[in-house]
């Protein structure tokens, strides 16, 4: 029972991770980032390459944060700037022009075959056992900073005057402009906060994952189901919508082993069809 | 400016011409790669074009369009593997059952407003893809329907040789735009997109919107249904790829690169993107890579589909 | 009339367009011969093109190096189907439609072999398939071609091989109490089910007491390691592979889990074992390729050439395009030509030397599909040369077992 708690945890605190920042981003700038994925793909490579360069995982982990906040402004100014107000549709042209760059660009600089980081020596160390399950510490450190971070956003958001900018930009954007707040730079933060978000959740999946070209993919539809069901826009919906996710999947394999994904496929359209803003999210008109 | 005064008529005659012109040009110089490229091009126009209908003329963003693409190559795939009927009568019969399918999912989805609508119907079409999947005994799973497709003769057609498919599928393809493009000229053409340009105006007059738009969605969802029948000749079976989302992306991106305001854009965008899958990939192994970067000219640079942006081009001359 | 015009020269300019596009214009024929080879080049098996490409390119230049096949040197024509179905048709066909490829070699996997096959069977040109281990592509008669052939391991050989070593495992370390992981696909639920049917024939007090299904490319398979840990099996059958089955072993160690339970797979290819930086000792694995088993120089020689031109080690499907290509070359030597028909005429019942054959030998049966392959079974130690106390299966015992399932099956 523990263990197949801890792996829920597991599954849904990286997932939350990845949601947050898509959540965010929608939630500010009422843009779907398709492309979210690639930065969780390219934070997972850029820790791999890190730690083989340095051997550090904290550096490697902290490289990967900050390349993909970097990515994530870049991506913002250069691209998806251009495209706010247009058609949903042309943000998606947008992000998935992306999504196939950046997968040949993997491909081209990694090369097309998997890659397995290998747990970092630091957590080369046996499991522990925890009232009758088996919870291995490197596990037991990513839950407690996946945590840690969702504490921080929450707290950050409610309590920080920039948190509350962003709040207020997400209910208001042109109100909060005629304020005098810098909104291209506030977008761009935005995008920075969420971009790192998702390559650190990369980073850390990086040791017991493997990396390949196109990994980006699921963690995206998973990432999606997640923001739906718990509200776009809302980051305790996507931690909640996560971690629901994540222990259906851990305790699902028992039942259903196949139709797992039916099943969350089948609650994010009865959400959408019922409560169409999620469980935490704030009606759009 | 004058407008002709039997539109109906022109684009009869067009069709016919382009039909015609279609059906000689293996006479003028045999290709077996050009005659490939039309058959899955006939495929993808049917594909895109019923999916403009609800994107650029109802403004129903749908994420999920390649459900009934897949459903309708699957349907008539198993009917003619399982069945001896004959193969008009099963591609008629995938028709209808994947409108049949349509007018389920519309009933569920079409209520709700633009943004959930477009997240419903992906995941109906993620829903249907699972279902697929797993229902290994039916469907065959992930591996598809193998064994090909019983290409049993009708009206003089043996779809087994390459060149009596090409006439089919362009004639197929030519009436089906036809089709759609009298339904979109007409006036229940032009109620949806009154809908798409001021929903409550449009409500005012009357419309009840839920039904113009569940029409349109069956109507699109039953033309999706007869691309993936050609599609499904085309591999001889049916893979649940032609149903995955990637697939309903590429309708997508065929509409957006050819134009979302003219009827013949989603056809444009197809030849688009086929050709350059043709070209790109005896070249390059990085096939993604230019595709990405194409894309992004086109949305940062036209900042529109190829003919509505030569249609402001000539209008802009115009004046 | 704008809007007209518009319709009209739109369609027009479409249409010149498309005309007088050069690709498809098909090019004429010359002194190369053409092979066209397809596969998967992208994603998370880009493995099994990269691979197979090596090891065709290794058998084209040696026969180039010796003048060529019939006269002419070969040129092969790669491409990628990124595992799609309808591209893979799509693919086959420019293959041999527009790029004048007179023979294909198809390293397509699972249902992108069976839509080539599909292709194949319209354009009756002659093609070896060189990934798809699932036996209906030979073994069933509706599926069958009549020039489409099979130079790859068999799923059903390698499940009667397979359980036949570990049926003998179990009884001598006393387990009855295994566990399955497999991937929850065609492969992975048809080769379990094999498997297990074989396995409970020579063992029939085995009990299964508990199946994980994690999805292909499953990126956690977190929730599937806990799951086997709290069913407590005395070993662990599993038919992950590549990357799928890199995770598993890396996540599983940080669970311990290889000390609480055997684990038997068939799919350890040296890139897995490259790729993991913790191999555990002891999991009981086949050898897909090996360099020491058949533990003749010829095999030897093909690894470290291999390894010598690419920097790393053969897999399974490296040598069994070389492999095909060699079959191929043989055929069009006995047929005199390229044409279909002759070819497979030539190929049914073919028999050549090989460094992978059980005897120095390949033979290719009259349904199409390989025999007389090296299987072996052994246990796996954390360096060169990865797998040690290999025990060799019996093809006799294979084949006839292999009979009475294609009876079952009413493919016979």
């Amino acid at each position: 029972m523990v263990t197949q708690t801890t792996s829920g945890l597991i599954v849904g605190m990286l997932l939350f991770l990845v949601a947050a920042g898509l959540t965010l981003i929608f939630g500010v700038l009422k843009v779907v980032n398709f492309a979210h994925g690639t930065f969780y793909m390219l934070g997972g490579y850029v820790a791999y390459s890190t730690l083989g360069a340095t051997g550090s995982y904290t550096l490697a982990v902290l490289a990967a944060a900050a390349a993909m906040a970097l990515f994530g402004v870049l991506f913002e100014r250069a691209l998806i700037a251009r495209v706010y107000g247009s058609n949903v549709l042309m943000q998606l042209l947008i992000c998935y022009a992306v999504v196939l760059i950046f997968d040949d660009a993997v491909k081209i600089v990694w090369g097309p075959d998997f890659h397995a980081m290998g747990m970092p020596p630091a957590f080369q160390v046996p499991p522990l056992f925890v009232f009758g399950g088996v919870v291995p510490p490197f596990y037991a450190v990513l839950i407690g900073i996946a945590a840690l971070i969702a504490l921080a956003l929450g707290l950050g958001l409610a309590m920080t005057r920039l948190g509350k900018t962003v709040r207020a930009a997400a209910i208001n954007p042109t109100m909060v402009s005629a304020l005098g707040v810098n909104t291209t730079l506030l977008f761009a933060v935005v995008f920075a906060i969420g971009g790192a978000l998702a390559g650190l959740a990369g980073a850390l999946a990086a040791p017991v994952r493997s990396l390949s070209p196109g990994m980006g993919f699921s963690i995206l539809i998973d990432s999606f189901i997640v923001t739906v069901i718990g509200g776009m826009g809302s980051i305790g919906g996507a931690l909640v919508a996560a971690l629901l996710i994540g222990l259906l999947r851990g305790f699902g394999t028992i039942g259903f082993p196949g139709f797992t994904d039916g099943l969350i496929y089948a609650a994010m359209i009865l959400i959408l069809v019922f409560r169409p803003q999620g469980l935490f999210g704030r009606r759009t008109a | 400016m004058s407008k002709s005064r039997h539109p109906a008529l022109r684009d009869t005659i067009i069709a016919a011409v382009a039909l015609v012109v279609i059906l000689l040009i293996p006479a003028v110089h045999h290709s077996p790669a050009f005659e490939d490229y039309v058959i899955r091009l006939a495929a993808m126009a049917l594909f895109a074009t019923s999916l403009n209908l609800l994107v650029g003329n109802a403004g129903m963003v749908s994420f999920g369009h390649g459900m009934f693409y897949g459903f309708g190559a699957y349907a008539f795939a198993l009917m003619m593997q399982l069945t001896p009927m004959s193969l008009p009568l099963a591609a008629v019969l995938a028709v209808l059952l994947t409108t049949v399918l349509a007018l389920l999912v519309g009933a569920v989805c079409v209520r709700l407003s633009a943004d959930y609508f477009a997240f419903v119907t992906l995941a109906v079409q993620m829903l249907f893809f699972s279902i697929i999947i797993s229902w290994q005994s039916l469907t065959g799973g992930d591996q598809g329907l193998r064994g090909g497709i019983p290409r049993r003769e009708f009206f003089g057609f043996d779809l087994g040789s390459q060149g009596h498919l090409y006439t089919f599928c362009a004639i197929v393809a030519v009436l089906g735009m036809l089709a759609l493009r009298h339904i979109s000229a007409s006036p229940f053409g032009t109620t949806l997109r009154m809908i798409r340009d001021n929903e409550n105006r449009a409500s005012f007059l009357g419309i009840v919107l839920w039904r113009a738009r569940l029409a349109a969605f069956v109507i699109a969802g039953g033309f999706a249904g007869l691309g993936g029948v050609l599609a499904a000749l085309f591999v001889s079976g049916a893979y649940p790829e032609l149903a995955d989302w990637p697939n309903s992306g590429q309708a997508i991106f065929a509409v957006m690169l050819g134009g979302i305001d003219t009827f013949l854009g989603p056809l444009v965008g197809g030849m688009i993107l086929l050709a350059l899958n043709d070209v790109v990939t005896r070249v390059t192994e990085y096939y993604g890579l230019v595709l990405g970067i194409v894309i992004l000219a086109f949305a940062l640079g036209l900042r529109r589909g190829v003919l509505d942006f030569l249609r402001h081009l000539l209008a802009a001359r115009a004046r | 009339m704008r809007k007209r015009a518009i319709n009209r020269r739109s369609v027009l300019a479409a249409g010149t367009a498309g005309l007088l596009a050069a690709p498809w214009v098909a090019r004429a024929q010359g002194k190369t011969l053409k092979i066209g080879m397809q596969s998967i080049f992208s994603g998370p098996i880009a493995l099994l093109g990269t691979s197979s490409r090596a090891g065709l390119q290794m058998a084209v230049d040696r026969i180039n190096g010796s003048g060529g096949l019939l006269g002419r040197q070969i040129e092969v024509v790669y491409r990628d189907s990124k595992g799609q179905p309808q591209e893979a048709a799509r693919v086959a066909r420019e293959l041999v439609n527009s790029s004048g490829c007179e023979l294909l070699i198809d390293a397509e996997a699972s249902s992108g072999a069976f839509a080539v096959q599909e292709v194949v069977r319209d354009l009756g040109v002659a093609c070896i398939h060189t990934a798809s281990e699932t036996s209906s592509l030979t073994a069933d008669p509706k599926i069958r071609v009549a020039t489409a052939f099979r130079c790859a391991r068999q799923g059903v050989h390698d499940a009667i091989a397979g359980s036949t070593y570990l049926a003998a495992y179990s009884t001598e370390k006393k387990f009855t109490k295994w566990a399955t992981c497999s991937p929850d696909y065609a492969y992975g639920r048809d080769t379990t089910k094999q498997y297990l049917e074989f396995f409970k024939k020579f063992k029939p007090d085995l009990e299964i007491i508990t199946e994980a299904w994690p999805k292909l490319g499953q990126p956690d398979l977190t929730e599937v390691i806990t799951k086997l840990l709290q069913a407590k099996p005395q070993a662990l059958f599993t038919l992950l592979y590549a990357g799928d089955l890199s995770a598993f072993i890396n996540q599983g160690n940080v669970y311990a889990l290889f000390s609480k339970m055997t684990v038997a797979t068939p799919n350890v290819d040296y890139p897995v074992l490259a790729a993991i930086k913790n191999l555990p000792a002891g999991i009981q694995s086949a050898t897909r390729y090996l360099e020491t088993f058949p533990d003749t120089p010829a095999n030897k020689a093909f690894g470290e050439a291999y390894h010598k031109k690419y920097n790393e080690l053969p897999t399974n499907w490296s040598w069994q395009t070389n492999a095909g290509m060699h079959f191929m070359e043989a055929a069009v030597k006995k047929a005199n030509s390229t044409d279909g028909k002759k070819i497979a005429a030539a190929l049914t019942g073919l028999k050549i030397d090989s460094p992978f054959g059980v005897n120095g030998t390949l033979t290719m049966r009259d349904d199409h599909t390989l025999v007389d392959y090296a299987i072996g079974w052994g246990q796996t130690v954390p360096k060169p040369p990865y797998i040690t106390g290999v025990k060799p299966a019996v093809w006799g015992k294979i084949v006839e077992l292999e009979t009475d399932w294609k009876k079952q099956q009413h493919y016979i």
